[in-house]
């Protein structure tokens, strides 16, 4: 099965850049949703073969070419992309059908979504495959720019805002980051040639031969860049616009897929450096940018928020807790940053297009926090519910499990005091949500209560399908610790 | 690259925080431009590879992009100018302070060039504070490309060259993204009647 990797990864790539380009050229906005139907699902069962190779040469790397690595780490995110980007695009026709003004015209208007989202798809499955940090880099910039214009998508005030903020906040951070790149780059001196001196595995060889004081400054920046991609606070005020702006089925893929792909990029930075800079630097820098982002989201779990921005600033604190769980970096903590990603991304995604039907039974939800849905609509009720419940760590929710497991993998590294600070910051994180969702649901509604949509119906079987894999993640999440593919993600395979 | 270029380099930085019309913005900006791009060529020196790749990044990022924030400046005329958020003289105050701040506090880097290294810390601040501190929509791109004009100072001094896989690949997606940043203003533009995105304020929490 690895020799079909050579081939299947370029295959991942040409088909949803194939299906832009050809959405295109379509004549009307009923084949273009067809043709992205039919790409989207070939896309993901590429992309999931790929993930089941790495996965099953676990903790051993499945392929390597000169620009890719199909190893464990690539094989998890590979597998949530293709998830979350085929549900994104199978969703898609429920938002475009009513979605109202856009920044094309409406003709052209699907035509375009299409091209943008396939192209923002194709750059974010490369990203896990990049072997090489530079390259992960100008991968990550292309993303900013696929993206931004499905942010901006509806070509409202407020959207462009949005749009127009993210593409200027990210783009100067990694502009930090690329300043990093070219110190660590430097350093490297002769640890191999070109663009190889920063491949993972270059980095991970050279280890005690780069200098240090180079090689954190490098680390640092890098890291500071990247969080403004990843929605890190204090770096993270382009997310909550972004998120709530965006069209559904994008703001999706941004929480659920972009912003831990980005996540995986320092990731793969820190265990490339590790060796040259000890553990104790730069698990401060994730734990610091972990607790900042509790921090912050923290306050604006307690709020009565629209629904989209209170899934923003979710993303927010799910993003801390994964920081924290890669900066303890324990085989404990490891295996809850797996089952976290892996849980957050489902419930994530179906919060997100739950607001497909939310914002078309009630158009003020954009504006306003939502209020008495269960009498509402049973069917979009059933999906905050499995959402919400979900994100907010309700047991059995697999968040629950992993955040747990994370909690107690610091404690494990012996930080004590910073994993009960974070315990407490995320109870308080449930309590908020908990709150909202209550809130949301039996709250006194607005207007009478109106015929449940064919997009209710069909979140509200969504909404099954999630519970329904949400709870075996949550049995497999027990299987996790101490198996080969967290071998392959506390060692030097990530 | 030489002491007193750099320091022109950044004199030119400090006029894109300075000057009122988004055309003399853009002007110098294309002189930083095509001031690095002069340095990369007499660097590439008798490496053609190298040659050809210098070029083709002097004239996109001083010809090309110069060219296509011009003809967005065209496409988006403003009805009067945008009255800047603060004056020149604390303009001036705030870039010196932010850029001698982050050459400050930024320890040696290791490209055996110390000019070099200050002179992009400065320009990748200078091109952040013109980003804050800026309101026309096109001003702020200018600013990104600062910031960038600094980057590639810094890429120029790598001993050895980078590789051009690195230099081709960031120069393709700065065309990307300002391609996109353009298209923005101008929607921005059509959307609010002017590039002042000081009146895109309405997110808030």
């Amino acid at each position: 099965m690895t020799d079909a990797a050579p081939v299947l990864i370029p295959a991942v790539l040409a088909v949803p850049l194939g299906a832009a380009l050809l959405s295109v050229l379509m004549p009307s906005p009923r084949a273009v949703d067809r043709l992205n139907l039919a790409s989207a699902a070939l896309t993901a069962a590429i992309a999931l073969v790929l993930a089941a190779i790495a996965l099953v040469a676990a903790p051993d790397v499945a392929a390597k070419g000169s620009w890719y690595v199909l190893d464990t780490a690539a094989g998890v995110f590979l597998a949530l992309i293709a998830v979350v980007g085929f549900a994104s695009a199978a969703i898609s026709p429920l938002h475009l059908r009513h979605a109202g003004r856009s920044w094309f015209t409406a003709r052209r208007s699907h035509a375009w979504y299409y091209a943008a989202f396939n192209l923002f798809w194709a750059v974010l499955l490369a990203l896990p495959l990049a072997s090489n940090l530079a390259l992960a880099w100008l991968l990550i910039e292309a993303t900013t720019a696929a993206s931004a214009l499905l942010v901006a998508f509806s070509g409202r005030r407020s959207a462009l805002e949005a749009g127009w903020k993210y593409v200027v906040l990210t783009t100067l951070g990694l502009a930090v980051a690329l300043l990093g790149i070219l110190v660590l780059y430097v350093a490297a001196g002769s640890a191999g040639s070109g663009l190889g001196r920063l491949d993972w595995l270059a980095l991970v060889q050279r280890g005690e031969g780069l200098p240090a004081q180079a090689t954190l400054v490098a680390f640092v920046l890098i890291l500071v860049g990247l969080a403004s991609k990843i929605g890190w606070a204090p770096v993270h005020n382009w997310l909550p616009d972004a998120h709530s702006e965006a069209p559904p089925p994008v703001s999706a893929m941004l929480s659920a897929a972009l912003l831990p792909t980005v996540l995986l990029i320092a990731w793969r930075a820190k265990l490339s450096l590790e060796p040259a800079l000890g553990t104790g630097a730069v698990r401060e820098l994730f734990i610091g940018f972990g607790l900042a982002s509790l921090l912050v989201a923290i306050p604006f779990l307690w709020r009565p928020l629209p629904w989209k921005r209170l899934l923003a600033y979710s993303s927010l604190e799910h993003m801390g807790i994964l920081a924290l769980g890669v900066g303890f970096g324990t085989p404990l903590a490891i295996a809850g940053v797996l089952v976290h990603l892996a849980g957050h991304g489902l419930a994530k995604a179906l919060g997100f297009y739950t607001a497909i039907p939310l914002l078309r039974q009630d158009p003020s939800a954009g504006e306003r926090a939502p209020r008495g849905i269960a009498r509402a609509s049973a069917p979009t009720a059933t999906a905050m519910s499995v959402s919400l419940f979900s994100l907010c760590g309700l047991p059995p929710s697999p968040l629950f499990v992993s955040e747990l497991m994370i909690l107690l993998g610091g404690m494990d590294a012996g930080l004590i005091a910073i994993s009960s600070i974070a315990a407490v910051l995320l109870a308080l994180g449930f309590l908020g949500l908990a709150h909202a969702l209550l809130e949301g649901l039996l709250g006194a509604g607005r207007g009478s209560r109106p015929r449940p949509s064919g997009a209710a119906r069909a979140i509200g079987v969504l909404a099954g399908a999630v519970a329904l894999a949400l709870i075996a993640l949550t049995v497999a999440a027990y299987a996790l610790p101490g198996s080969e593919v967290v071998a392959a993600l506390t060692g030097g395979g990530a | 690259m030489s002491d007193p270029a750099i320091a022109v380099l950044v004199g030119l930085g400090f006029g894109v925080m300075l000057v009122r019309r988004r055309s003399h913005a853009t002007l110098l900006v294309a002189m930083q431009a095509l001031l690095l791009g002069l340095a990369a060529l007499s660097l590439a020196g008798e490496r053609p590879a190298g040659f050809l790749v210098a070029a083709a990044i002097l004239l996109t990022r001083a010809a090309a992009l110069p060219a296509l924030l011009a003809f967005t400046r065209r496409r988006t005329p403003e009805p009067y100018l945008v009255a800047p958020a603060t004056t020149v003289l604390a303009r001036l105050l705030v870039a010196a302070v932010v850029a001698l701040l982050a050459v400050a506090s930024i320890p040696p880097l290791g490209f055996g060039d110390v000019a070099a290294e200050h002179g992009a810390v400065a320009l990748l601040s200078l091109g952040i504070a013109i980003v804050v501190m800026r309101r026309p929509a096109i001003l702020q791109v200018l600013g990104i490309l600062v910031a960038e004009n600094g980057i590639y100072l810094l890429a120029i001094s790598v001993p050895g060259g980078l590789p051009f896989a690195i230099e081709l690949g960031a120069l393709f997606d700065l065309v990307l993204v300002v391609t996109v940043a353009a298209a923005f203003t101008r929607k921005i533009h059509a959307e609010v009647g002017t590039g002042d995105t000081d009146l895109l304020r309405g997110l808030r929490d």
